[in-house]
């Protein structure tokens, strides 16, 4: 199931990430990411959501010259969703490290990327599709493993709480 | 400290006080008697008074004022005797109880420096009277819960009594037949934290109720308060941790298990506390470790496109020397050699030096074009 979204989610990056360098129309001398403006909306190409179920989804939306994707990640109970929460963050205030990476999460999603005609002159377009695509396996598994080692620290700290009464 | 007394300290907090041992151990370790009038204070609630004379060298006093367990109880007569017995416990040969205590005090010591053994033994005597307001506490708890086989019924026996160890934070002894339940109303200040906490308390109760642990009290996690504490405040009854408790049996107070018994309860809050802090940094320290991991990937994506543009367009072998002399290279060789040229031409004078340049490294002068030269 997991295979066949992201299949999907690649798909869909490979056709959408056509980007080309398009100067600002109303500033002179500017050059923006027509899809944070999003004030000309022949500039705009239709954005796309990308189900896997009510908890997962990820967002993808186009412009001439630049291309934002936004993920909504899977939270089970309240312990990953604080991990979640934790993570993302720490990653989104380091985004500079990760230079495609946007600082805010676009509204209703924990993770936004954003991508631009220079970052697809700079690097392979395939291996930029890879990075979000192996992204989003690893955060899934990142959480997955944060979970299990907080509850087993626990375990061993109460395992040796009660072994003081015995 | 060994590996195995950490281990076993571990749910142990430390029980004396690190500044009060210091200054006895200075007054201990002091070459000649001194004099000394120190206050003390400890979690904005506990004092302490050292005074000690450097004319009569025996009398060394110590008062201690400590808010008690008990916050009901008024009383008038100072400290219960069980309390008196279990300080004087603590060294009998060293410590003399003055009655009545100095003013404002609770309680006030007389230490006999010269009775204290000049070797190990004496700073582990001087470390377990500095854990006096420890077993001033305690003592209380001890005493409720070696009743715990009584079969007495007094009015009132099951109301639950608030003790107070940490500041803000009371638990509540409830005394029953044959066991007394101790419970521990949970406050934290972040949502995280409450988290963190609940899942372990999840693990407390599973661990407790598996067959591994039948000896060790049985604990309950419950989010609203326990039945027991019906008609107690509501301030003290509102949380967003729940409600952690402990059945303590006869089991659990016979003989030397009393004292760990004890403790352990009165540093649950403590306990759990630094439980949650480790784990907040444990977290934080894999979030650091698995930021590299991800940037490596991304970084990838830009080199090997580099290194996959170079090897297709190479050009022939001589070019590719030559390309390789960037000018940051060139303009190294050449700050090397004029380095070189310095450190020969030095200004420093070394005495033999002299003669060996005069021999060795003589530059020829070289006849210049604009020069004229007389030809005989």
């Amino acid at each position: 199931m997991l295979r066949l979204y992201l299949t999907c989610i690649r798909n869909t990056l490979e056709a959408a990430m056509c980007l080309q360098n398009f100067p600002c129309q109303e500033v002179e001398r500017h050059n923006k990411p027509e899809v944070e403006l999003k004030t000309s909306p022949e500039l705009l190409l239709n954005s796309v959501v990308i189900c896997r179920n009510e908890a997962e989804k990820c967002l993808i939306e186009t412009s001439i010259n630049s291309l934002r994707i936004s993920l909504k990640v899977k939270q089970a109970d309240e312990l990953e969703n604080i991990l979640t929460k934790k993570f993302l963050r720490f990653l989104s205030m380091r985004a500079e490290a990760f230079q495609v990476l946007r600082r805010k999460p676009v509204q209703g999603y924990d993770i936004s990327f954003l991508i631009t005609n220079y970052h697809c002159e700079e690097m392979q377009k395939q291996r930029l599709i890879d990075f979000i695509v192996q992204f989003m396996e690893d955060i899934d598994k990142e959480i997955s493993e944060l979970k299990l080692s907080v509850n087993t620290r626990g375990r061993l700290v109460a395992t040796e709480f009660l072994k003081q009464f015995i | 400290m060994p590996r195995h007394r950490q281990k076993h300290n571990m749910a142990c907090f430390q029980r004396e006080s690190p500044a009060l041992k210091e200054i006895l151990l200075r007054l201990y370790r002091a070459e000649k008697p001194m004099e000394l009038d120190h206050h003390l204070y400890e979690f904005g609630s506990v004092e302490y008074h050292v005074q000690a004379s450097a004319s009569i060298p025996d009398n060394t006093y110590l008062s201690i004022a400590t808010p008690l367990l008990y916050q009901d109880v008024v009383l008038s007569s100072g400290l219960p005797r069980y309390t008196l017995e279990m300080v004087k416990g603590i060294s009998p040969d060293v410590i003399e109880i003055i009655e009545p205590p100095k003013e404002g005090y609770k309680l006030t010591l007389r230490l006999k420096y010269s009775r204290i053994p000049r070797n190990k033994g004496g700073v582990k005597m001087i470390a377990s009277i500095s854990s006096v307001q420890g077993v001033i506490l305690s003592s209380q708890l001890k005493d409720m819960l070696m009743n715990v086989n009584s079969l007495e019924v007094s009015q009132g026996m099951y109301r639950p009594v608030k003790l107070i160890y940490h500041p803000r934070e009371p638990f509540f002894v409830i005394k029953q037949p044959e066991k007394i339940t101790a419970v521990f109303p949970m406050r934290f200040k972040e949502d995280t934290d409450v988290i963190i906490a609940t899942a372990f308390f999840q693990e407390l109760m599973d661990i407790g109720s598996s067959k591994a642990f039948v000896k060790a009290p049985h604990c309950i996690w419950s989010p609203i308060p326990p039945a027991e504490l019906r008609g107690e405040p509501i301030e003290d009854l509102s949380t967003n941790g729940g409600f952690v408790s402990f059945d303590i049996t006869g089991r659990h107070v016979e003989g030397k298990r009393l004292d760990k018994t004890v403790w352990n309860l009165l540093n649950f809050y403590a306990f759990v506390k630094y439980h949650v802090k480790s784990t907040r940094g444990f977290i934080q320290r894999r979030m650091r470790t698995r930021l590299e991991s991800l940037v490596e990937v991304l970084y990838n994506a830009g080199i090997k496109d580099e290194h996959h543009i170079k090897k297709k367009n190479r050009g022939p072998k001589g070019v590719r020397k030559l390309l390789n002399f960037s000018k940051s290279k060139l303009l190294k060789k050449r700050y090397n050699f004029i380095n070189k040229i310095k450190r020969i031409r030095s200004r420093i004078k070394i005495h033999w030096f002299s003669r060996f340049r005069k021999r060795w490294l003589n530059f020829s002068r070289f006849s210049s074009l604009t020069r004229y030269e007389k030809l005989n």
